[in-house]
């Protein structure tokens, strides 16, 4: 009964703020991908997406919300044109991506509560599921956008190819906006109704009902502190312009997206472990 | 019934799990919820709300494989926190836990199961969240099925499910996957007797393919049947450890309660 020298496969010691080993912590991860997915797919149908009248609403929901901003514009303007329309529903659309990667993460953790509480798993597989589902959202209406173009719209060009990389930098930001507001908002509760103004001032300073050749220099020049707008700017010309987007604002887009990303992670990966006895 | 093909590669006696110097503290806030205004109002006054509830106090304990190890204890003892650390969820304030396999718990609430999805649904979330392929699931999906018994309520959504059958299948998953070490508390207890007694039976077959269980519960007859070892905590300090028999007739003459027959029987 000679005990022979065991590694311990865990080891469990007192919490202090720092990163957990980040090479386990992604084997870790990796290993639960397939959750994340059926997580997300789960969450969906279990909001009735999985009816034949929840996927419809899906596609519904962004059109009549673009039918209700076009009339906004027109109202505002006394006049538009079918390329607005065009323009509006390519950066909502993306913009709802953004903003329902928001309001699925900030209750991703603290709702998560009963799967915290019994389970031990990198936690922030809950914030990426809420950008999975937002994804799983947005990708139908990208196709209702293409539909909508080719009716109005006319030509393809290959710089449509712009919107790839885009999509891309979108879903990097969608990430670390969702991790780093689930995680704020188990230390502050009421962030969660703070959210729906945060996102319509972000929505109102994104050109998405207008297009940012209708700012002045001055206005731009303030822009670059929203990391939105560059995106949805190169959305727009890629998408409804056809061309490439300009080097600067794809630079500034994907700084602001790695930055939030990263600090974001930091943040919750900092603090997951405590998690627990915060809920 | 026999007990999957999957090998345990654990001898009787070698450490499973083993607690150093655990202590547990929790800082809860006085405020309902945290929230920013509340934050901002005690910044102002520069008090802190929060109150500080000791857990856990310097416990030792070793588990062995081919051990079953009782925690006994009354509400509020520090039992379920000690699983919790143990299980990884919950950090340690002091002392050092080291575990040697893998874990699989089954605390109170159940998995994290979402109760709008079949049970089918929620073995595949359940078992994927626990870190296990597709495939593994559904190779042991059946058995899984069988051992809960539900039939055809498996596909049924989860909401419609009485409580026995939710314990069921949440046993049924955590007992199925083969953990190193399996930790159970609680859950035993809203079974009927039929299936009580199956999950004993399991829990020996597990106990003789020598993994280590450690089993929180308040049945006494059902810890005095199945444990080799039992740990009796209070307030977070733990009493006494030992012999099944003596460790309990201690902790009853404690409540003062002695062993009568309604203390006796499994609640």
């Amino acid at each position: 009964m000679s005990a022979p020298i065991q590694v311990p496969s865990q080891v469990y010691e007192p919490f202090h703020a720092g990163l957990p080993p980040l090479i386990r912590y992604s084997k870790s991860l990796w290993l639960r991908r397939t959750f994340i997915v059926e997580y997300s797919r789960s969450e969906l149908r279990s909001k009735n997406f999985g009816s034949f009248f929840g996927q419809l609403w899906l596609i519904l929901n962004p059109l009549l919300l673009s039918a209700v901003y076009f009339l906004l514009i027109v109202i505002i303007r006394g006049s538009s044109d079918s390329a607005r329309y065009v323009h509006l529903t390519a950066t909502l659309f993306l913009f709802y991506f953004v903003s329902n990667s928001l309001t699925g993460g900030v209750k991703a953790v603290t709702g998560g509560q009963r799967l915290i509480l019994n389970t031990a798993f990198p936690r922030i597989m809950l914030p990426i599921s809420a950008v999975v589902i937002a994804l799983f959202r947005f990708l139908p209406t990208l196709l209702v956008f293409l539909i909508i173009r080719t009716v109005l719209g006319g030509a393809f060009f290959w710089q449509m190819l712009w919107a790839i990389p885009i999509l891309f930098i979108t879903t990097l930001l969608s990430l670390g906006l969702a991790i780093t507001i689930s995680c704020m908002n188990v230390y502050f509760r009421d962030i969660a109704s703070f959210l729906p103004y945060l996102t319509r001032t972000i929505l109102y300073l994104s050109p998405v009902l207008y297009e940012s050749s209708a700012l002045s220099p001055k206005v731009l020049k303030i822009e670059i502190l929203n990391p939105l707008f560059p995106l949805l700017d190169s959305w727009s010309q890629a998408l409804v312009h056809g061309q490439a987007p300009q080097t600067s604002s794809m630079l500034v887009a994907l700084a602001w997206a790695v930055a939030i990303f990263v600090i974001g992670s930091y943040i919750f990966l900092s603090r997951e472990r405590e998690f627990a006895v915060r809920l | 019934m026999n007990l999957p093909s999957v090998s345990n590669a654990h001898k009787t006696n070698e450490i499973a799990v083993s607690v150093r110097g655990l202590g547990l503290t929790y800082t809860t806030s006085i405020e309902r919820r945290p929230t920013l205004k509340a934050r901002a109002k005690s910044l102002g006054r520069g008090t802190k709300h929060t109150r500080v509830i000791q857990a856990l106090d310097n416990v030792n304990l070793d588990v062995e494989y081919g051990h079953v190890l009782g925690v006994i204890g009354s509400n509020g003892a520090g039992k379920s926190s000690m699983m919790r650390v143990i299980a990884g969820i919950i950090p340690p304030t002091q002392g050092r836990i080291e575990v040697f396999g893998s874990v699989s718990t089954l605390l109170a609430l159940g998995v994290g199961f979402n109760p709008s999805m079949s049970g089918r649904d929620n073995v595949f979330l359940g078992g994927l969240a626990a870190g296990m392929t597709r495939d593994q699931i559904e190779d042991n999906f059946q058995e899984i099925a069988d051992f809960s018994e539900l039939g055809d309520a498996i596909d049924a959504p989860m909401r419609t499910y009485s409580s026995g059958m939710f314990s069921r299948l949440a046993f049924s998953v955590a007992a199925t996957v083969r953990p190193d070490i399996l930790i159970v508390d609680e859950a035993l207890s809203t079974g009927d007797a039929k299936f009580k007694e199956k999950s004993l039976n399991r829990i020996k077959e597990l106990r003789s393919d020598d993994r280590a269980l450690i089993i929180v519960s308040h049945a006494m007859g059902t810890l005095r049947e199945v444990c080799n070892d039992v740990a009796w905590l209070n307030k977070g300090v733990l009493v006494q450890r030992g012999e099944p028999n003596a460790t309990i007739d201690a902790y009853q003459d404690f409540l003062q309660v002695k062993r009568s027959a309604a203390s006796d029987e499994d609640v």
